[in-house]
């Protein structure tokens, strides 16, 4: 991974202490992204076979990127914006992370380990094993101070919350602003727009939001939802709210409740596909358009529209696509040239990407070097929320997802929970932000029904 | 070393899955659990369509069984210190949770074809009671049993629960079998194959209160008497065997190194497969709904797949227990009460014992994986099978646990869930004969400690039942006790 020359500087260069030495970064900028820019790709050890992480899906909802940050555990450092002086420490890993022997235990188990019945029962082993098991269990080490005490929980009440900023959220909130109902958007990252700014480009788009676009009053960002409850007083979300300063729960109870949290990337199960290296399309694309960062030579695999809009913007932003494997395919005649249609794809290198390999459709084993490898596939849904609020999950054979259930208005089981965009299963931004306004207005009109005392 | 994972912050491979598949386990909740995909920091957000997929390609479930495993609060990883600050008034019962459970177990996930006609023994409830006691059956050489669970191994309490095994009891009838629960937990892996991974960090409870205090050191004195090595300690010796351990307003601690966790859904499989090894059928996702009576027996168990003439009716359906014993017409003074449970992001070791404060119910520990896992009773919790989560827990456990180790407060909460204790009305467990329905046996009332007496009560059980030999656990607990008064109250009850 490489700084783009071209990049606009987008902030002030400061520098991090990772382990004692001192690396580059940019104020502001997520310190995963200043670490791989700088030419860090192992950022951690994982949990079992001590495998080789680096981060994966830049969202997260993996956990490949975790590291020590300043006295703390087990931090995403792909959420966590860069300061001057950071202190970085990888985890779980002796006696470093780059050259870590519990690597050992990744090669002595080719096929896994079974600790269900890994010497059960065998008098002396078994005790050592349990003992040995302790030790290398866990994670992060205790934090060594304790928390300061934190600011009082914030209780907002209005008529709608909203979740997510994405295409479909933004939508939506547009027509909740023109029917003047009161409602609240609450943004896990610290701009609006979601995918429209850091996903793949899509032709049809509709545009990132304008400056100013919604009242101020009636978004909030870098505010984590965390669950959607419910208490003596109705039903609320809670939420982490990271925009103020410092951190402080937030209670938002509503009337109803708009969900339109996106997807997360999913991991594709194919060999190494956890090397440092290899990342989710979204991944990719974020890196590139919002912090200029990119590989050199990229392999890319997956399926779906994605892929090829994906190998379009990396060779746009000057990274060389090496490969663009179709796993399920047919190839679109649009398609940038050498895309094929393959299967069985492999990532190679150790502790690090260096090639990419495949079987093409002849059968042969095709491979190719590179220094990263890029997964365009459809986002997993993010039901939680919905089903914690009585909505109905479904698994959707088709794409190979589970999807929150719910009619085209994105009238979900629960009265008050409606749904639109990706959680619904992927769709373009232009799908999702039609579904956002189909979602508000149908809610919006149910309010009012409720409020000539109507029933539907 | 090449590897495909599909869940990596718990590095699960795609071998894990297929080979999880292979030993029977079919539907998402079974694989979560066998395998461990979707309990690590992501909490599923990355794995758990690659695994749906995954049952899909290898046909180990038709598509409309392929259900998500139930989303647990939070979403994103939470500081302990941040869920602290909520204020909770302590005045006011708890209300709602989620996730409701919307369809418990969709009917796809039940197999196909019907169960058998006919069995000796029916045992109603796969949760660690049942089963134990058909593994116990079993080694009797009564192998003709049936077992019917609603739902997966693991459903009921027996997969929701602290692990938490001690032998600090209140009555001699607890500490003798919590001992003997012990002796096997240390030998399950040698009898049955399969790790439980019991250590035996011990167990530290701390009182607040005057009374609380004279409690734990009567207590100690009876353990003594049992033969269990529990010790007053001083604040001095508690802040040894708990670094960082504020022992504000402690009164008394008390001690028993040789209590300890285990890990508990391992204890389910292990049973289970040796049942079914010996010629037992476990059926899961298979529910009891109804009883055929006549002559004061039990002649047939109803169930979504069929009917089941049989001897001998086992009702071990724990929280479940009165909803169950109902449909024979019988009533039971037992009451379900939610328990909320949480665990934390894995640390490396740092506790050894489960602490446990008495007077407020909290207790914590840390599991072999790292996790904090802990839970505090709400005293004002309706009765109800309620499952769901609250805010309210959370904040409450969460000021109550920092309160005592302060260093915890940074500390993120990866998931919270919550079961059912099976309350009776003096704290011991309901056994033996059902007046009037001699052939109806009840196996429930444990509380918030079933999981620990389980291999203990379940090899008396069988005994009692193979042989015919009088045993005096089945007449002291036996139901008739609620009509004669004769309660003996457990006082060592955590929340
Ligand atoms: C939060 C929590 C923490 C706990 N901590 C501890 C601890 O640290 N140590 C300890 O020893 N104990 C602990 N317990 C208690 C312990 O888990 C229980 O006492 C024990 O698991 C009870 O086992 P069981 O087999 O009776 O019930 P369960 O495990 O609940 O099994 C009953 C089964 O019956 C099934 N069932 C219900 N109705 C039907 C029907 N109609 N047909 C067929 N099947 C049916 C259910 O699905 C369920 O699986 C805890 C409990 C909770 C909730």
């Amino acid at each position: 991974m490489r700084r783009l020359p071209d990049a606009a500087s987008r902030g002030k260069s400061i520098t991090m202490d990772l382990e004692g030495e001192t690396v580059p970064a940019i104020e502001g900028e997520p310190v995963a992204c200043s670490l791989i820019a700088a030419g860090e790709s192992v950022l951690a050890r994982s949990i079992k076979y001590h495998r080789a992480r680096g981060p994966y899906c830049f969202s997260g909802a993996c956990s490949h990127c975790l590291m020590r940050v300043d006295g703390l555990p087990n931090v995403y450092t792909c959420r966590v914006p860069a300061r001057q002086g950071m202190k970085l420490e990888r985890q779980n890993a002796y006696p470093s992370a780059k050259v870590d022997v519990f690597e050992a235990i990744d090669w002595f188990f080719p096929k896994g380990l079974d600790h269900h019945e890994m010497f059960a029962g065998v008098p002396v082993a078994e005790q050592v094993m349990a003992k040995v098991a302790r030790q290398l269990a866990g994670l992060g080490l205790l934090p060594t101070a304790p928390a300061p005490e934190r600011l009082p929980v914030e209780t907002v009440r209005t008529r709608v919350a909203v979740v997510g900023a994405g295409a479909a959220g933004l939508a939506a909130a547009q027509v909740l602003a023109a029917q003047n109902l009161p409602f609240l958007l609450l943004e896990r990252d610290n701009v609006l727009g979601g995918r429209l700014l850091s996903g793949v480009p899509e032709a049809d788009a509709p545009p990132p939001p304008a400056e100013g676009l919604l009242a101020p009053e009636r978004v909030r960002t870098r505010v984590t939802v965390i669950g959607l409850f419910d208490d003596e007083e109705g039903r609320f979300l809670a939420a982490v709210n990271e925009g103020t300063g410092e951190p402080r729960l937030l209670r938002v109870y509503a009337e109803r409740f708009l969900l339109a949290p996106g997807g997360h990337p999913p991991m594709l199960p194919f060999e190494n596909n956890d090397l440092p290296g290899v990342y989710a399309s979204h991944a990719a694309s974020l890196l590139v358009r919002r912090y200029g960062v990119a590989p050199e030579v990229a392999a890319l695999v997956g399926s779906g529209p994605e892929l090829y809009a994906l190998a379009r913007l990396m060779t746009e932003r000057g990274t060389k696509v090496a490969a663009v494997v179709d796993l399920k395919g047919p190839v679109p005649a649009d398609a940038p040239a050498g895309a094929v249609q393959g299967s069985e794809p492999k990532a190679h290198g150790h502790n690090a990407v260096s090639g990419f390999s495949y079987q093409d459709a002849s059968g042969r084993r095709v491979k190719v070097a590179c220094d990263a490898v890029l997964v365009a596939v459809a986002p997993s849904p993010s039901f939680e929320l919905a089903r914690q609020g009585g909505a109905k999950v479904e698994y959707d054979e088709a794409r190979e997802v589970f999807a929150v259930v719910a009619d085209a208005e994105g009238r979900t089981e629960a009265a008050d929970v409606y749904v639109a965009g990706d959680v619904r299963g992927a769709r373009s931004a232009a799908q999702a932000a039609a579904d956002g306004r189909r979602a508000a207005e149908a809610l919006a009109q149910s309010l009012t029904r409720a409020a000539v005392g109507g029933k539907s | 070393m090449s590897k495909a994972l599909v869940c990596s912050c718990e590095d699960v491979t795609v071998e894990d899955i297929r080979h999880a598949v292979a030993k029977g386990f079919r539907d998402v909740e079974s694989v979560k659990r066998f395998t461990g995909f979707g309990t690590g920091v992501c909490q599923g957000k990355s794995c758990l369509s690659a695994v749906a997929a995954l049952l899909a390609k290898e046909k180990a479930q038709k598509p409309e069984g392929i259900v998500p495993f139930t989303p647990r609060p939070p979403l994103y990883p939470t500081e302990l210190s941040l869920l602290a600050s909520l204020p909770v008034d302590e005045s006011k019962p708890p209300v709602g949770g989620v996730p409701q459970e919307l369809d418990t177990f969709p009917a796809t996930l039940r197999p196909e074809g019907a169960v058998p006609t006919r069995a000796r023994v029916v045992i109603v409830g796969g949760g660690v009671l049942g089963l134990a006691l058909a593994y116990n059956l079993s080694l009797r050489g009564e192998t003709d049993v049936v077992v019917l669970e609603r739902g997966y191994l693991c459903a009921g309490a027996s997969g929701r629960n602290g692990g938490g095994v001690r032998m600090q009891w209140g009555t001699a009838a607890n500490i003798e079998l919590a001992k003997r629960s012990i002796e096997l937990m240390g030998r399950f892996a040698r009898d049955l194959g399969i790790n439980v991974w019991l250590r035996q960090g011990g167990y530290l409870f701390m009182a607040k209160t005057k009374a609380v205090a004279e409690r734990l050191e009567r207590n100690a004195a009876l353990h003594n008497k049992h033969g269990v090595p529990t010790r007053m300690l001083t604040l001095d010796e508690a802040r040894d065997v708990v670094p960082g351990l504020s022992l504000k307003d402690a009164q008394a601690v008390s001690y028993n190194p040789e209590d300890g966790v285990i890990f508990p859904w391992p204890f389910l499989w292990g049973y289970a497969n040796a049942c079914r090894k010996a010629g037992i059928k476990v059926e899961t996702y298979t529910r009891v709904t109804g009883f055929e009576l006549s002559g004061g027996l039990v002649r047939k168990v109803k169930t979504d797949r069929g009917d089941i003439s049989c001897d001998t009716v086992v009702v071990a359906t724990g929280a479940w227990s009165p909803e169950v014993a109902k449909l024979a017409g019988v009533s039971l003074p037992n009451e379900p009460h939610r328990h909320e449970i949480l665990s934390t992001e894995p640390l490396k070791p740092f506790l050894g014992p489960l602490v446990s404060v008495l007077d407020s119910g909290l207790y914590f520990s840390q599991s072999m994986r790292g996790e904090i896992v802990g839970g505090m009773g709400d005293p004002l919790e309706p009765a109800g099978l309620n499952m769901g989560s609250t805010l309210r827990f959370v904040s409450r456990f969460a000021r109550a646990l920092t309160e005592q180790l302060p260093n915890l407060g940074h500390v993120k909460v990866l998931r919270q869930w919550a079961g059912c204790y099976d309350v009776t009305p003096d704290n011991s467990p309901i056994l033996g004969r059902t007046p009037g329905l001699e052939n109806l046996l009840q196996l429930s009332g444990f509380v918030g400690h079933g999981f620990m007496m389980a291999p203990a009560v379940a090899e008396r059980m069988a005994q009692w039942m193979t042989t015919g030999a009088s045993d005096e656990l089945f007449t002291r607990f036996n139901l008739r006790r609620f009509h004669e008064g004769k309660l003996e109250r457990e006082d060592m009850i955590i929340g």
